[in-house]
């Protein structure tokens, strides 16, 4: 060993150099998932920066929606992709969309937990709307413009297995290419899905001139027949899934916007609601809620049954021929009583952009209560409605890109 | 057309120019001889050199030399060698004579004792400019049944992510960049001019003599707009040699490769052949979902891919003149390649096709040039020219059929393909042309001026879509790149300062008004220019240990599939920009010896990026189409070390650690939901990048037993582990979202007879069969056995 002091020291700074290296690279613990606790609900997605659709849904369970900030960063269950949600009974549904043909569930809500399951069955498309339909039943619906066939699940919601499906040619709703779903209700021995259609390269909805809604036997799912209705255009729009609801007496009511915020290229008739009575399979010819002549021309999109008559809306604000497409926008909520045809604006809630989903997703009603998340310059707070006095409270600023679920356990 | 074919036409007249000023010549001689040392052994590698002539070559393994056509007249002789007193004499070259001239060199008269002797080969040479720059010997490898893909694997740093087998996509990523915004070279010359089957996972090792990775800047006479680094694939220069390969192995793999070289060394007439074919069944278990017909979950199994051949086959031809007077390189040169590829999954492993097929076939002639001292004494120059005609299909025509993992056929009504029905042919040209110049003012001074042009053109039809509006636009890009860079380098000192011009002009379509009733394609052309700028020095604080620092501030424009799409699933966006960034080095390299025996290197490199505009794929809600965009911003900081050690020329151990922490730094991110088009918050703002890994290293122990049965065979021994920490497969820290952590063993064992000329070697990969992943949890093969044969001459 020739070595003299200065290439001593050099080869023990180079050491010390690389041991720096070698040791300083473990970090990250390991981390223990908080899914919250309380009685509340709320889904957050969270956007990736790549610009792809690859958004981050995170669920948490919350004490109170009123208070403070909330956020479910690095919390809760976790599905990555294109998810909707359903809540029924003890579960909360979940069918991935865009690509993904799986349905996820989250269990147990009511025990105060929160279990994410995926189900068993993968679907040959995108489930793109689930709605309850018997005590322990769902039926859920494979339908896209660009498909040639529409198929319905009996789904057995104690466990999320399919009970039976059915396959039926979209030629039977219509003529035309690309008849696209926009609601689904089920009452007595009758399964109701609305659609319109719209081209599936170019969007354009050239076939406006009447309401459709194809009638399928429940709960065996074999498609009947089509009704149609010229007092008004097309029944729902693109993504908001509510174009028919069901109320306390079994009813189903379909609302026709051909809004241009929600995916309608042109429009020509009156906006409005038509009325299915209780065990009827055609529409009721004595019931129109017209928009134009019982309301102030705004029309909506979004509808979600309260019960007596009472439904939540939101109206969008803008003249139909000024709506800028696509935007499902400016919003304002009111309260509609489908009998006495009034509108109600909640004039506490700012006007504001839609996020183009589910309603009943996104809000639910606890008394008289309807919570709602409202996106404002700053953020996305949580209002409360009051269903009686049309009055609203500002609550939670919730830390994420967009609400996609909320719950009430 | 028109601009396409005054390209051709360019490209033949420059031909034609270079082959004319060949015939020009003057009167030449040749000198050879021996080199022995006192003792009367022969010494092989002595550098031999003209003075005055800047010729020279290295004696062979008998000790002989020979310099062909130097111009007559009187010149200094010198040669020089390890351990051995300097020789010059003066030697007489006489016109059409080969003069005979043996060398006899004194050894020094110094006790060996005291002598560090270091003697430095190119990649040590490589190893030490001013770049951050590792180069990679094949040396090591060429018995081996590796591709270029699996030396490079080897480098700190760097990460090679593939969807399957051989002939899968790769995606090569370098201290977190990766894509396109690490640019691939062979001699120089960026390697996608190459055509569909030269790329880095089907060139055999054996067409390679070593690798350059450039880490972070990328020197100017690259001519090239990378951003995060470049590679650089030399291949085999010798004048005379021949090297056949074959190897076979599991998943029905079959790899053979045949290079050659021949030299006329009167008359400096050379030819140049590679040649290789590669294929694979790559029918490897992965453990995947089984679904029935109605996409039902029936259970879990290991069982193997079924639809995912790959061929392969390339050849390159290379002939012409070396060591002449009007040209020390005049090669005029042919590529032709084609490939053939089954696709076996989308970009996740939850779809499986088993009728999606792509292939590509390719015909690139070229012309390379070469002189030092052109016209002026000092001033060098090379230029190259090619123009690469590529035809691609991608073919998805099955209607109403989904497979399942056992290969099993759903038929339904539907009338979609499997993916997205399409039968589309691409039909692509580009030419190119490289000049790069150096003016030496003296030993360690010089300037250098660079320039690159490049032209693409595409035509695309499917014949599923005639009427693909898209398909009927025009799709052109010119790009201009110029480098200026001023080099100083002396004994201890290596600095290079520099400026970069890029230039970009898209003739491309957009569509307007999307989904409106306005919705509308137009052919629109778009410019943009920037400049760049940069420096590196490089230190020997001591004989043994060198310092390097790096900065450069640096754009990549888009590639041509990134502005026109791909014709299938990627839109074209014609707005798209050059993404930049700032990069920043610091390394340390050191290395001594405790005595004679035992040798050991240590280097160490700090990393500091920033990027921004980067372009990313964007994915639309309610669209199966995607399209580029310029979007997020990320930080890099990272540290690599790497250390080796060597026990005379039987043992050596070394690793590598990379540690990359790459984070997102996008504070706003655009909305891209069909509701809102606006800026909202990132809740992601500093996260780490998921599918990237951040941790991983290379251990490999070798054995070397040189004579070991008879003389002059060699057995030898490695032992490769390959590591890499679980990473996030999402951008949140969930456990559930992990990709656990992966350690690979590999072993191999070759033997060759007669100094190499016959070997043989066996490999296991992944000895213990364990479930390897890659990003988006993508399954790699377990446990396989491969045999190579080579023979060289």
């Amino acid at each position: 060993m020739h070595l003299n002091f200065k290439s001593k020291l050099t080869q023990l700074l180079a050491i010390a150099f690389m041991a720096g290296i070698f040791t300083s690279c473990d970090d990250d613990n390991d981390f223990e998932i908080n899914y919250g606790s309380g009685n509340y609900g709320i889904t957050m997605a969270y956007a990736p920066s790549d610009g792809s659709y690859n958004y981050t849904y995170r669920t948490v369970r919350y004490e109170s929606l009123m208070d403070g900030t909330l956020n479910n960063i690095n919390k809760g269950t976790e599905q990555l992709g294109y998810f909707s949600y359903t809540q029924i009974n003890d579960m909360i549904f979940s069918p991935g969309g865009l690509e993904l043909e799986t349905l996820e569930t989250i269990e147990d809500v009511s025990n105060d937990e929160l279990r994410l399951r995926t189900n068993s069955y993968s679907f040959n498309a995108s489930i793109v709307d689930f709605v309850k339909a018997g005590t322990n039943t769902a039926v859920a619906v494979e339908m896209s413009s660009s498909s040639t066939v529409v198929r319905l699940h009996l789904i057995n919601t104690n466990d999320a297995s399919v009970t039976s499906t059915t396959e039926t040619n979209s030629s039977l709703l219509s003529p035309y290419t690309g008849p696209a779903y926009s609601g689904m209700a089920v009452s007595g021995n009758y399964v109701f899905l609305s659609y319109y259609v719209s081209n599936p390269t170019s969007f354009a909805t050239d076939y406006i001139d009447k309401a459709e809604i194809a009638v399928f036997s429940y709960p065996e799912l074999e498609f009947i027949k089509v009704i149609s209705d010229d007092r008004t255009g097309p029944i729902g729009g693109f993504n908001t899934l509510s174009g028919l609801m069901k109320d306390d007496n079994g009813d189903i009511y379909a609302v026709s916007h051909t809004n241009k915020a929600n995916g309608y290229s042109q429009f020509n008739e009156n906006a409005g609601i038509l009325r299915i009575k209780s065990g009827e399979s055609e529409f009721d010819t004595d019931y129109f809620f017209d928009f134009n002549a019982d309301g102030d021309g705004n029309t909506t999109a979004h509808l979600m049954f309260l019960g007596n008559n009472k439904v939540l809306a939101l109206m969008n604000t803008q003249n139909r021929a000024e709506q800028a497409s696509w935007s499902d926008a400016p919003l304002k909520p009111a309260i509609l009583d489908l009998s006495a045809k009034t509108i109600n604006y909640i004039n506490d809630i700012p006007e504001f952009s839609g996020s183009g989903r589910k309603l009943t997703a996104i809000a639910f009603q606890e008394d008289n209560y309807i919570y709602l998340p409202v996106g404002e310059d700053d953020g996305i707070y949580i209002y409360r409605i009051n269903s009686n006095d049309y009055s609203a409270t500002k609550g939670a600023l919730l830390e994420c890109n967009f609400v996609a679920g909320m719950y009430k356990f | 057309m028109y601009s396409a074919t005054l390209h051709i036409k360019l490209f033949f007249a420059t031909t034609l120019l270079l082959i004319a000023t060949s015939i020009n010549a003057q009167n030449f001689g040749s000198v050879s001889g021996t080199i022995k040392s006192s003792s009367g052994e022969h010494l092989p590698a002595v550098n031999i050199l003209l003075q005055g002539n800047s010729h020279g070559i290295s004696s062979n393994e008998n000790g002989n030399y020979s310099l062909p056509n130097i111009p007559s007249g009187k010149y200094m002789i010198q040669a020089s060698y390890m351990g051995f007193e300097n020789y010059s004499a003066e030697i007489t070259i006489t016109a059409n004579k080969n003069t005979t001239h043996n060398i006899v060199l004194e050894e020094k008269n110094i006790k060996i004792k005291d002598i560090q002797v270091n003697g430095k080969s190119t990649t040590t040479k490589i190893n030490e400019q001013a770049y951050t720059v590792t180069s990679v010997s094949s040396k090591g490898l060429l018995n081996s049944t590796a591709s270029a893909k699996d030396a490079l694997k080897k480098i700190s740093g760097i990460r090679i992510s593939e969807d399957g087998g051989l002939g899968s996509t790769m995606n090569f990523s370098m201290n977190g960049f990766s894509g396109a915004q690490v640019k691939f070279f062979m001699d120089g010359l960026p390697i996608d001019n190459s055509g569909g089957a030269f790329n880095i996972g089907d060139l055999p090792v054996n067409m390679i003599e070593r690798i350059d990775v450039y880490n972070g800047v990328v020197p100017v006479w690259l001519g090239s707009d990378a951003l995060g680094g470049a590679v650089n694939i030399v291949t085999n220069k010798q004048l005379n040699y021949t090297d056949i390969s074959y190897s076979f192995g599991s998943f029905n793999t079959h790899k053979a490769s045949i290079n050659t070289a021949h030299t006329n060394t009167d008359n400096g007439f050379t030819v140049r052949a590679n040649a290789f074919g590669n294929y694979s069944d790559n029918n490897y278990k992965v453990y995947v979902p089984i679904r029935d017909g109605n996409n039902q979950l029936l259970y879990y199994k290991d069982t193997k891919r079924f639809h995912d051949r790959y061929r392969s086959a390339g050849l390159k031809l290379e002939a012409g003149v070396v060591k002449k007077s009007y040209a020390d390189e005049l090669l005029l040169g042919l590529m032709a390649s084609a490939n053939d590829n089954e696709i076996q999954h989308g970009a996740t492993m939850e779809t499986v096709y088993g009728g999606i097929v792509r292939n590509s076939r390719s015909i690139t002639p070229s012309v390379r040039y070469s002189k030092q001292n052109f016209i002026l004494p000092n001033l060098d120059i090379n230029l190259f020219s090619s123009l690469n005609i590529q035809e691609q299909e991608v073919i998805d025509t099955l209607r109403g059929v989904t497979y399942n993992w056992l290969g099993e056929a759903f038929y339904s009504n539907n009338d979609d393909g499997e993916l997205s029905r399409t039968n589309t042919k691409l039909n692509d040209i580009l030419s190119s042309t490289q000049f790069n110049s150096t003016y030496h003012f003296n030993k360690e001074q010089s300037v250098a001026f660079n320039y690159a042009y490049s032209y693409f053109n595409r035509d695309s039809y499917d014949s599923e879509w005639p009427d693909k509006i898209e398909n009927s636009m025009p799709k052109s890009l010119h790009k201009h790149i110029g480098g200026l860079s001023y080099q100083f380098e002396n004994h201890k000192w290596n600095a290079t300062v520099f400026g970069k011009f890029y230039a970009l002009t898209a003739n491309t379509s957009k569509l307007f008004d999307y989904a409106l009733s306005t919705e509308r394609t137009e052919a629109i052309t778009t410019h943009s220019q920037n400049f760049g700028y940069g420096a590196a020095a490089a230190y020997f604080i001591t004989p043994t240990l060198q310092a390097k620092a790096s900065y450069e501030h640096t754009y990549r424009l888009p590639s041509a599939d990134e502005i026109f799409g791909n014709g299938l699933t990627v839109d074209p966006n014609p707005d798209l920009g050059p993404e930049q960034s700032n990069n920043f080095n610091l390394g340390l390299n050191y290395h001594f010896r405790i005595n004679e025996y035992h040798h050991l290197n240590i280097g160490g490199s700090f990393i500091y990026r920033q990027a921004k505009d980067l372009i990313y794929t964007v994915v639309q809600v309610a669209n199966p189409i995607t399209y580029y965009e310029n979007l997020s911003n990320t930080k890099t900081t990272g540290v690599e070390a790497n250390i080796k050690y060597q026990w005379k020329d039987i043992f050596s151990l070394s690793a590598n650690l990379t540690y990359q922490d790459i984070t997102d730094q996008t504070k706003f991110i655009f909305n891209n939901s069909y509701s809102g088009n606006n800026y909202q918050t990132n809740y992601h703002y500093g996260y780490r990048l998921p599918n990237t890994p951040y941790l991983f290293g290379n251990l490999n122990a070798g054995l070397t037993f040189k004579d070991f049965a008879y003389s002059s065979d060699c057995l030898s021994f490695n032992y490769l582990i390959s590591y890499t920490k679980e990473y996030y497969l999402t951008w949140s820290k969930n456990d559930k979202y992990i990709i656990p952590k992966q350690m690979a063993h590999n072993v191999e064992l070759s033997y060759s007879l007669k100094n190499g000329k016959y070997n043989i070697s066996a490999n296991c990969s992944n000895i213990f069969n364990s479930r390897l992943y890659d990003k988006f949890y993508l399954q790699k093969p377990g446990r396989a056995f491969y045999i190579k044969l080579r023979y060289t001459l």
